[in-house]
């Protein structure tokens, strides 16, 4: 049995694996603007990116902004996934190619169909100034709201998707026995439905959350030049500064934040509901 | 499960066969890698050089499209690498030179070269040759700054709060401008840092890209950035309307270049079209499309296209290039400020 993994474990080690050891070893090399890097075997990198005010600052909007969007997209994506959960038919087929239908565009082609939406000449302006509501085009552009938006809809399909197998798995007879002893909707929500589906939202959440924190192509073509997220940072130091040790040191921080807090917002939500 | 010899043996021999395939391509027809810009750079590339010039040599040219950061990346991350992918990098001079001095360049053998004597003198390299250049100069609108700046230091008349913007990506010439408006030079940008803040809180604006800012620059929502005189040209044919100024406090000049990396495969379709981006056509054609002006002596230029990109003589005598050495120890700092001090 253990041969099944075999195949999969291979390309992981010398895809994933390997890379990341790699570039471990670089956080732990010393920059030179002349020579680029310098071996050697310290935690300046990464001493450096917490001292620093500025990562700290850019660390704290991605983790907002992930905590964010991960919130708005479970609270949009509850709703429809339990009513595509429970869809019967040919129309539930429908529903859910129309819920994939989105995964179907990149993410930089998504972005560029904001820009057409929300740019000072995009869609919404054009009508707001042709209908005379504003005199001068709204900053709907280069701020947190379009990156979180732009975010949203780029993982909404995989919490619905996550949710709606979970929520399908719990019994309709469930809902209706607690609605039979005099539960409310609410109640029945409250007490039957979220604490079934928990191992989904569990699961989406986490999903969304990582999607989230990487973040590339939303916070740069949305968020503009002034709005920072910790993988356009880490591209910055890599690719502008030629700073690979400290590039590499701001990458495994995010790694790093993003490993602890989804591991221990999946076991402080199982433990919760477990009670 | 057991994985059977016969299973093995298969995946072996497609492994070994999808190894070998793009070294038996090569082999078949001449190829050469060319890492350039994608657009117009690109497109003029194929439509002047890459077809009409290569073709009938029988070498196959592919292009590896990527901006000028990625490309400088991946020479780095090859440069232990015994068998390079490019066989031809273009990058400007400045990149170019910190490329030399990372040791990633060939240093060009010049007999190699037909075309190398009609180089311009002053533009000749060990490690590159020049492939068009232009100068930096502040565009404006005419129509919005009705008294003709001079001077980067006319950014900074409270008269144009807000209407002066940037390109993010140009953030090292930006710079640049900024320290000759404070009294620096091509080899001290210090001064440039607390001009930058000034003009933050006169509210200049930054714009992603340069096609944002000149997107920008058509709304007439800015009136005014420190740019290449060539993009400039450009703008203008898509009717953005601007005029262009040298500004009276230096020259700075850019210098596309293209090179051969150390590990390049075919060093000699690399040096053909190294040639045929010298020949006088090819020039006239970047010329006459983008505004960039010939680095050879022998390309002229049609007097109309001329009037519009050329430098006078004296704006041509003050033109510099940049002091490479010093960007190369800046360029962090000089990036570190513009992100976490002037955009913050």
């Amino acid at each position: 049995m253990a041969a099944l993994v075999l195949p999969a474990g291979i390309l992981v080690l010398l895809l994933l694996v390997a890379p990341l050891l790699l570039l471990f070893r670089i956080s732990l090399n010393l920059f030179s603007p002349t020579e680029m890097m310098v071996e050697a075997t310290t935690a300046a990198n990464y001493f450096q990116a917490v001292q620093d005010p500025y990562y700290r600052q850019v660390l704290l909007t991605t983790l907002a902004v992930a905590l964010g969007s991960t919130l708005l997209t479970l609270g949009l994506g509850f709703p429809a996934a339990y009513w595509l959960a429970r869809m019967q038919g040919r129309a539930k087929s429908f529903f859910t190619i129309l819920v994939i239908f989105p995964l179907l565009v990149g993410n930089v082609v998504r972005a560029a169909g904001w820009l057409a939406l929300l740019g000072n000449g995009g869609a919404i302006n054009a009508a707001l100034l042709g209908l005379g509501i504003v005199a001068a085009p709204l900053p709907l552009l280069y701020n947190t709201g379009a990156v979180v938006a732009g975010i949203v809809a780029v993982v909404l399909p995989y919490m619905i998707l996550t949710l709606s197998a979970v929520i399908e798995g719990i019994p309709r007879q469930a809902e209706e026995a607690a609605a039979n002893l005099g539960a409310k909707p609410l109640a029945v929500f409250r007490r039957v439905v979220l604490p079934l589906a928990l191992p989904g939202v569990v699961a989406g959440c986490v999903l969304v959350f990582v999607l989230c924190m990487n973040t590339y192509a939303s916070a740069v073509l949305l968020g503009g030049p002034q709005f920072k997220m910790m993988a356009p940072a880490v591209y910055d130091q890599f690719v502008r500064g030629n700073n690979w040790p400290f590039g590499a040191a701001l990458a495994f921080i995010l790694l790093g934040f993003t490993l602890v807090l989804t591991v221990a917002g999946s076991a402080v939500l199982s433990r919760r509901y477990r009670r | 499960m057991i994985i059977s010899r016969r299973a093995t043996l298969a995946g072996a021999a497609i492994a070994a066969a999808s190894a070998g395939l793009p070294g038996l391509a090569r082999a078949q027809s001449k190829q050469a890698v060319v890492g350039t810009w994608g657009g117009d750079y690109g497109e003029l590339l194929r439509q002047n050089i890459d077809v009409p010039m290569m073709q009938p040599q029988g070498i196959e040219i592919l292009q590896d499209v990527a901006n000028a950061d990625p490309r400088k990346t991946k020479m780095l991350a090859e440069r232990q690498a015994r068998r390079g992918t490019m066989d031809v990098s273009c990058l400007s001079d400045t990149d170019m030179n910190m490329m030399a001095a990372q040791n990633t360049l060939e240093t060009l053998d010049t007999s190699r070269l037909k075309r190398a004597g009609t180089i311009v003198q002053a533009l000749r390299k060990p490690y590159a040759i020049p492939h068009i250049y232009s100068a930096l100069v502040l565009l404006y609108n005419p129509d919005k700054v009705t008294t003709p700046p001079t001077s980067f230091a006319d950014m900074w008349d409270p008269k144009y709060r807000g209407r002066v913007g940037f390109s993010d990506i140009l953030y090292s010439t930006n710079t640049f401008a900024a320290a000759m408006a404070g009294g620096g030079g091509f080899s001290d940008y210090k001064p440039g840092q607390a001009k930058l803040m000034e003009l933050r809180s006169l509210d200049a604006k930054v714009y992603p890209s340069n096609e944002a800012l000149a997107a920008a620059l058509k709304g007439e929502e800015v009136w005014m950035t420190p740019m290449w005189l060539a993009r400039g040209f450009m703008w203008q044919k898509a009717s953005i309307p601007l005029r262009h100024v040298v500004p009276s406090e230096g020259a700075y000049a850019i210098v596309f270049e293209a090179g051969i990396p150390k590990n390049s495969r075919s060093k000699d379709q690399a040096y053909a079209y190294l040639d045929a981006m010298l020949q006088p056509q090819a020039q006239t054609a970047f010329a006459d499309r983008m505004g960039y002006l010939p680095t050879v002596t022998d390309a002229t230029l049609p007097p109309e296209i001329a009037k519009q990109i050329s430098l006078t003589e004296a704006e041509q005598a003050r033109l510099r290039a940049p002091d490479y050495d010093y960007l190369l120890r800046a360029h962090g700092e000089i990036l570190d400020f513009w992100n976490k001090q002037f955009k913050a």
